[in-house]
């Protein structure tokens, strides 16, 4: 990657630019990670002061019910979400990059899931995948197949899979709408003088120098899958504030908000963070390799 | 926006595939209007279609909650969010992008990690240092945190400029532009797309918060926005499903605004020839 | 600290202006328009007493928590806040909320004509940390017009649960014909124990939890005939819908208008009128072991923090006075603790008529809700371990021993 080396007077603006981020970073950094990780080593209801409970919170972690199974949950949740969210957006946003009629209306179309309210389009997907009179039974049986149950507990992954999917392709149709700008038109001019096909030029051109946003999407998506928590609780809550699909999040919140232990909540942010960085680093060395092709 | 050749079959195939999508993911939404469009009593009736169509829920809507109040205190909140945002973000994006400097990576690299971190332990430490600095009382905590940048933005713009051929920098260099000239004067004007894509983000994060309105402002309509006021409403009306559609969609109406407005620059790419 | 400085230097400014005034914060949670009873409440408070004035802040029950649990952490809690009964303990073990017991000493009068089960669940061993505002019995709703409709005549007071099951059956139906149940004869949530589950075991004579053995108790013979019952009235009868058809209806399957009865507490009254419901309460029904119901309270705390306890005294002292209490009944979600009220026009004279006195009534025979530290966490872990039953099948001998299993952890890990 090359990158301009600041000399003299630069330097000073190089500072002015970054003030305001290193501010913000300083406060985060204390506010966010340094507080996670103390938090993670102490023993804390919250109403009490803390006290130090060494890896204790991290130990307890395996034998926690609610943490192992939204463990699984989170991670089988990832691994269909974010391939799935990356790929349609990234189809999506190359289809609205052309010259289609009513690329406008296409655009906001795409984009109203990712502004819906959890709580009302929720309802309407329990009508979607309701047993009875359901959208989906009612297709699946007039084509003579049997009603499923989209929301127990064995099929519920997948549906909210497809509910989150929804909701996510637009703000990744945006990302790379916004990185296909970037690519300088000499790059296409340049490839259909030597005649490259239409794949060609997506394969050579168009994706590796999309690889910045490719790179940004899938950590955001990544993230995104890691925190997910609206439409999955909406979709599997139960009566007592439970749910019947609980994830990572839910699991923290439950515990750091709901039953008086911070520190539990806490070392498990702490995992759910080191997942997270751990295929932001994948990624990044995808991106490497990627960018290398290019 | 440019095209090689008649490409005819391919954007019809490509038409064909987006009008499938899009029906796809407009089809709760219009779901949800039409529910909006019911009276009470039908509000079950699956049917996509009302049986009976009425418009008595948005009037009904105004009555009960103060929308005015609740949606100017929001707007004002996201819209000044907005602008720090977009100004903090994309200058520290622009150097992470571009100038190379000591600790970049590590920098970035902490950046980054603030957030992967999820909100939910962070928000007791978050309250202590606002009290600290004084802020707790005031609607600051809400908007003075998007002056001081912000990992989200911060990466996108650099993945942004990183995709801007790295040329562009160096020439102006050559020529003796400033650092602060060749951000503001080459890099920012290209930045449209990105920074429409980024005020789309800040502002819809902004308008959806929840969490902190509740913690940081009075719950008096006056004073809070549209989201705390929402879920208050909801706790008087649940059950009613038409009216909480409605006010979902009233409520939403304004992020597809800024949306329909950020998109139009999603438009052709950059020439590099245009620029020398 | 800093806490002993503002005391002091609100004593100074005490006594140097007479007229100074003190604020106090009260926070609950509730909907715009309990806040406004509130409002009002607070200015008659001011009216008697112009030196204190109080600000009210109200907040959706989940946000309610969260605000409360950040203020609190983050060293600023409000004076004054409302508090359910089943997780008192979890506050008042922590060493937050203030002893309210010198002041009811210096003044009995206050406890008078408050009805006594409503005090039970904030009595500790050093005395009371909280003051119940109203409490909530559970009770069985009907929908009058899906009874008429069914020719079904309504409950008794001699219902027994097999009659209820039996009228149940006759209330589901299947109205246009095409196989799918369009109306159930009742609908219940049957996560946490309050509404249904919890009175079903204690009339079969079963027994819910020993806190403080750390035991739960849902694993006796007892409990078990209450839980097989639901289980032939929801998976065999199927006059109950599963938790899935519920959601499609937004939970509640009586205000929906798709379930004839349901159990609820006081806090439903003026949903349903407000969805328009011609309905009515008749006593929950009996079981082999008699009558019984659930009682529950929401109450007051004072934070220990309080830079003006006294003041945030008068004002609870208020609230559960006859005039507080008038004003709170006509909101009509609850139900008043002060006997004389609650045999009043102020509750009696409601605007929506139904049997209100019957949720009184039910004092009679009520259990309290179990009261302990963890009760949130123990609540999640038995209904999730029952709902296997429930949903998936699991042969409930199987799901309790679970529950019972989950439920114990629960209770070991939160003391």
């Amino acid at each position: 990657m090359g990158a301009l080396r600041p000399m003299g007077i630069e330097r000073w603006w190089v500072l002015v630019f970054l003030t305001p981020t290193l501010i913000g970073l300083l406060l985060g950094t204390f506010g966010s990670i340094f507080a996670t990780l103390g938090i993670s080593f102490m023993d804390w209801d919250l109403l009490t002061p803390p006290t130090a409970a060494g890896i204790s919170n991290y130990q307890g972690l395996p034998d926690d019910r609610l943490f192992m199974r939204s463990l699984w949950n989170t991670l089988a949740f990832a691994g269909l979400y974010v391939p799935l969210t990356v790929i349609i957006s990234l189809f999506v946003a190359l289809g609205l990059n052309r010259t289609i009629p009513g690329v406008s209306f296409f655009r906001v179309a795409f984009f109203l899931p990712t502004v819906s309210s959890p709580t009302a389009v929720g309802l309407l997907w329990t009508w979607i995948y309701a047993q009875d009179n359901g959208v989906l039974n009612e297709m699946i049986t007039a084509m003579g197949g049997d009603p499923v149950r989209w929301l127990s507990r064995s099929v519920a992954l997948y549906s909210v899979v497809i509910v989150n999917v929804w909701g996510a392709i637009g703000g990744g149709m945006i990302i790379f709408l916004a990185g296909l700008q970037a690519i300088p038109k000499d790059y296409y001019e340049v490839a259909e003088m030597d005649g490259a096909k239409s794949w060609q030029r997506l394969w050579f051109i168009t994706l590796p120098a999309l690889a910045p946003s490719m790179f940004f999407q899938c950590v955001l998506v990544t993230i995104n899958a890691f925190q997910a928590f609206d439409y999955i609780y909406i979709l599997t809550r139960t009566g007592n504030g439970n749910s019947t699909m609980p994830t990572l999040v839910f699991s923290i919140y439950r515990n750091g908000f709901r039953f008086f232990r911070m520190g539990d909540a806490a070392a498990q942010a702490v995992v759910l963070t080191c997942m997270i960085m751990v295929l932001t680093l994948i990624y990044f060395r995808l991106q490497k390799k990627w960018g290398a092709q290019a | 926006m440019f095209r090689f050749k008649r490409d005819t079959a391919g954007d019809l195939v490509a038409f064909t595939l987006l009008l499938i999508g899009a029906l796809c993911m407009i089809g709760p939404f219009v779901w949800m209007m039409s529910t909006s469009l019911k009276p009470l009593a039908e509000q079950y009736d699956m049917r996509m279609i009302p049986q009976t169509v009425t418009v008595e829920n948005y009037p009904r809507l105004f009555e009960i909650i103060p929308f005015h109040l609740l949606l100017w205190n929001s707007a004002k909140i996201a819209a000044i969010s907005t602008f720090g945002q977009l100004l903090t973000c994309s200058m520290a994006g622009f150097i992470f992008a571009v100038v190379r400097f000591p600790f970049r990576n590590v920098i970035f690299v902490i950046l980054l990690i603030t957030l992967m971190v999820p909100g939910q332990i962070t928000a007791i430490p978050q309250f202590i240092i606002f009290k600290f600095l004084g802020l707790y009382g005031t609607q600051a905590p809400l908007y003075a945190p998007a002056f001081l940048g912000g990992a989200f933005g911060t990466f996108l713009m650099r993945q942004y400029f990183l995709t801007l051929p790295i040329e562009l920098a160096e020439a102006a260099r050559i020529d003796g532009a400033s650092l602060a000239r060749i951000f503001f004067t080459i890099y920012l004007p290209l930045a449209k797309p990105a920074l429409a894509a980024f005020a789309i983000f800040a502002f819809m994060f902004s308008w959806n918060d929840l969490f902190n309105a509740l913690i940081y402002l009075p719950s008096n309509m006056e004073k809070t926005t549209l989201t705390v006021g929402l879920a208050l409403f909801q706790t008087q009306y649940s059950g009613q499903w038409p009216l909480m559609m409605a006010a979902s969609l009233i409520s939403v109406a304004p992020i597809i605004i800024v949306f329909f407005l950020a998109q139009r620059h999603f438009i052709a790419g950059i020439s590099m020839s245009g620029l020398k | 600290m800093k806490h002993l400085t503002s005391t002091a230097l609100a004593l100074i400014l005490a006594a140097g202006t007479a007229a100074a005034e003190t604020e106090i914060s009260f926070m609950l949670w509730g909907s715009p328009q309990e806040g406004e009873v509130w409002s009002h409440i607070a200015e008659e408070f001011q009216a008697a007493h112009p030196d204190i004035s109080v600000n009210i802040e109200v907040a959706d029950w989940n946000g309610y928590w969260e605000k409360l649990r950040v203020q609190v952490a983050g060293g600023t809690p409000p004076d004054v806040f409302a508090m359910d009964a089943p997780l008192y303990p979890d506050w008042q073990s922590r060493d937050v909320l203030l002893n309210m017991q010198p002041y009811i000493d210096a003044d009995p009068s206050v406890l008078e004509g408050v009805y006594p089960v409503t005090l039970e669940a904030y009595k500790t061993e050093e005395g009371m940390f909280g003051m119940p505002r109203d409490f909530q019995t559970i009770v069985l709703y009907y929908n009058k017009d899906m009874f008429d409709a069914a020719g079904v005549e309504y409950p008794t007071d001699e219902w027994t649960w097999d009659d209820f099951r039996a009228a149940a059956a006759e209330l589901t139906i299947d109205k246009d014909g095409d196989g799918t149940t369009d109306q159930w004869g009742a609908w219940a949530e049957v996560y946490d124990m309050e509404p249904f589950w919890g009175p079903v075991i204690w009339s079969h004579g079963g027994e819910v939890v020993d806190a403080a053995a750390g035991t739960t108790l849902i694993g006796s013979e007892e409990a078990m005939a209450g839980f097989e019952f639901i289980r032939q009235i929801w998976l065999e009868d199927q006059s109950m819908p599963t938790e899935e058809q519920l959601s499609q209806y937004g939970w509640d399957g009586l205000l929906s208008g798709v379930a004839a009865m349901g159990f609820s507490g006081h806090w439903s009254v003026p949903e349903y009128a407000q969805a328009g419901l011609n309905f009515d309460v008749a006593p929950v029904p009996m079981g082999p072991a008699g009558r019984v119901t659930g009682v529950n309270s929401a109450g007051f705390v004072i934070s220990k923090d309080s830079p003006n306890p006294d003041a945030a005294w008068e004002f609870v002292k208020f609230a559960v006075s006859e005039a507080g209490q008038s004003e709170l009944a006509n909101i009509g979600l609850a139900v008043p603790i002060l006997e004389s009220v609650a045999n009043s026009d102020a509750y009696l004279g409601q605007e929506v008529q139904i049997n209100h006195a019957l949720f009184v009534e039910a004092l009679e025979y009520a259990h309290m809700k179990p009261v302990f530290r963890g009760y949130e966490e123990w609540s999640g872990a038995v209904g999730d371990a029952l709902s296997l039953s429930w949903t998936e099948g699991v042969p409930l001998e199987e799901s309790l021993e679970e529950a019972v299993e989950y439920g114990d952890d629960a209770l070991a890990r939160n003391n």
